[in-house]
């Protein structure tokens, strides 16, 4: 793949620096791309274009129903592409093709397609009333907050830019985003359709680099409105610090250690593939992921060994095959954090269920430094390895004998951004859902997640919300308009607080 | 907690001294993609319920409660630096590097070898789904 490079202003531009920096396959560690490595000074240019273009350009003047045609055209341009994205997804970012042909391609493409709907169907206005006295009439309007800047991880980098694209535009603003950097090739094709469907210059800006400077910038650069961020909880304390330099809107979704809970009248055998799923889809990578099962007693040893038995049916390998269950991991350095975790969770007395070490059978040519078998603790909650979120293939199940003991285990985390609750009683299974203190619960599923319905944590998980209305209002300024009705001066009264002479 | 750096985290310490003119800290943290892992920052403040737990290059380091509690004790946490690609607004990144955590001996940690599992006879009794293959239908599906 030849040398990629920014998109400012709509024009491909090398970074001011000529710099660049590789991104590697991780199932082979084959060098795919040199990626232009932005600075300081990129980021600015792309913030100024995304200010020109939404102060002096047509966008932010144009109907809903105007971006919603442009938004609809880029998911069909998408769409067009899809094997073709999905194959560089799932090669840059070690995911499996599976992943990525129905989860990120798909997924990105229906986040364009609500957010052209609610676009489309959402006022721009709405009439709030009248007020007796003084006699008034009172409008909402809803307007675009500007210029936002999206930054977005390595685990979903396709879907994670068209969450931070679409809601943006669809409500008027300009953007500039940042993907990872481990995963910078995804987003260039997502830019490629913006550009070609008739979206003007400016609207949407791609800056690749590295977060100590381009991010920085786009986190703190004044011209910057909006800042929107998926990532690890310190970066988004490190973001609201950086924007509160000009007060600026910030919407986080940061880490988790979500619980699934699994009671005794679950269904087993569906409750541990949902367990499963829930932890092991792209190697734990996954800020949701169900990184605790809290089983209780009466079926504890049964449904362990049914995890237990399961796992090892998990298909590890390469990644681009569309049997393999769990590729790589992003990169060996990530297999190091796991690793890690492993020994901590032992030397803290976890029993080791299955999995703790990197496999040894893969097939010539993988790389297996980047791997690592799906690994199963009995842990305590008060361990490292149920506290910290370890982002990779690591379950500890914790036993719970009552339903607000597990609930009191769930909620004993600084996070709360997902959940499961496993049980054939849908009354019980909502009765601790309700007390769970995270955004989402997934009742007898885990994962889904769909562009109309809103995603976001509680605690220290983030700030705000994604998807939906919910989502698209995260991207809108309210402006209260009122107007005094009055037909004569004694309508004003109130401005005689101030001198009955003016 | 305590805290203690590599010598090679002292260095890209020393780099981003020179090349930043604000006041450098190191925070550890939690969560998402980087996992608890150092981060180095100019004019951070660390969080209301932060302490320092150590100094690499002459930077404090500093810890949530939260993780102190979870790392009691000196037993030791290591920073150390590698050339590798990272997600964080961490300074280091602009270098292509990237500070990580490591044991007190600072070596690699191997984890053990695949242990055998052994499966409840009432389990394996419990028909399993198989090699998963997606239904044609799925094949083809797309969301919206």
């Amino acid at each position: 793949m030849a040398d990629t490079k920014l998109f400012i202003n709509g024009e491909w531009v090398a970074a001011q620096s000529g710099e660049t920096f590789a991104t590697f396959a991780p199932s082979t560690g084959e060098k795919i791309a040199d990626v232009a490595k932005a600075g300081r000074e990129d980021a600015q240019k792309a913030v100024e274009a995304a200010r020109r273009a939404f102060d002096d350009g047509p966008w932010a003047k144009m109907s809903g129903k105007e971006r919603a045609e442009r938004l609809r055209k880029v998911g069909e341009l998408i769409n067009a592409r899809s094997a073709e994205i999905a194959e560089i997804e799932a090669r840059d970012g070690g995911g499996t093709i599976k992943k990525a042909m129905f989860a990120d391609v798909p997924g990105a493409v229906g986040t364009f397609n609500t957010f052209a709907d609610l676009a489309e169907s959402s006022p721009d206005e709405v009439d709030r009333g009248e007020s007796p006295f003084p006699p008034a009439k009172s409008t909402v309007r809803y307007e675009p907050f500007g210029v936002c800047s999206g930054i977005v991880p390595w685990n979903f980098p396709f879907l994670m830019a068209g969450w931070k694209i679409a809601p943006a535009i669809a409500a008027g603003n300009t953007v500039v985003l940042k993907p990872a950097s481990f995963t910078s090739l995804s987003a260039i094709e997502m830019v490629k359709a913006v550009e070609e469907a008739d979206i003007p210059p400016g609207v949407v800006n791609l800056v690749t680099g590295p977060g100590g400077s381009a991010g920085e910038e786009l986190a703190q650069h004044p011209l910057v409105d909006k800042v929107a961020f998926t990532g690890s909880t310190e970066v988004g304390r490190r973001i609201m610090q950086l924007a509160s330099g000009t007060v600026k809107k910030v919407t986080l979704e940061l880490g988790g250690k979500s619980a699934n809970i699994v009671c005794d009248d679950a269904d087993l055998d569906l409750a541990a593939a949902g367990v499963l799923w829930g932890t092991f889809f792209h190697n734990g990578q996954v800020c949701e992921s169900g990184t605790r099962a809290l089983v209780h007693r009466a079926i504890y040893d049964e449904f362990v060994g049914l995890l237990v038995e399961r796992a090892a049916k998990i298909v590890i390998g390469d990644n681009m095959d569309m049997n393999t269950d769990q590729g790589p991991l992003v990169a060996p350095s990530q297999v190091d954090t796991t690793e890690r975790y492993v020994k901590l969770g032992l030397d803290e007395g976890a029993k080791l269920l299955c999995g703790g070490s990197k496999p040894t059978d893969l097939a010539a040519g993988l790389d297996p430094s980047a791997y690592y078998l799906p690994t199963i603790f009995e842990a305590d909650n008060s361990m490292k390895i149920a506290q910290e979120e370890i982002f990779g293939p690591v379950l500890c199940v914790i036993p719970f004998d009552s339903d607000d003991e597990a609930i009191k285990i769930a909620n004993d985390s600084i996070y709360g951004l997902g959940g499961g609750v496993w049980s054939k009683n849908v009354e019980r299974a909502h009765t601790i859902a309700a007390s769970m203190r995270t955004g989402t619960v997934w009742v007898n599923d885990y994962h889904m997640i769909t562009p109309t319905q809103p995603f976001g944590g509680y605690k220290q998980s983030g700030i705000g919300r994604e998807l939906g209305d919910y989502g698209f209002n995260e991207y809108r300024q309210i402006k209260h308009v009122w107007q005094n009705t009055a037909t004569d001066r004694s309508g004003y009264l109130h401005f005689s607080a101030l001198s009955g002479n003016i | 907690m305590k805290v203690t750096g590599t010598e090679a985290a002292a260095r890209a310490v020393e780099r981003a001294r020179r090349d930043r003119t604000g006041a450098l800290v190191f925070t550890i943290g939690t969560g998402c993609c980087e996992s608890t892992a150092p981060f180095l920052y100019e004019d951070f403040w660390p969080g209301p319920d932060a302490e320092a737990v150590g100094e690499v290059g002459g930077v404090a380091v500093y810890a949530p409660e939260y993780l102190r509690a979870l790392y009691p004790g000196d037993d030791g946490v290591v920073i150390d630096v590698i050339d590798d690609v990272a997600e964080s607004m961490s300074i280091e990144t602009e270098y292509g590097r990237r500070f990580v955590l490591r044991d007190a001996a600072g070596q690699p940690v191997v984890g053990p070898a695949r242990q055998s599992c052994e499966v409840p006879e009432a389990v394996s009794a419990l028909r399993s789904r198989g090699p998963q293959e997606l239904p044609a239908a799925l094949r083809r599906a797309r969301m919206r």
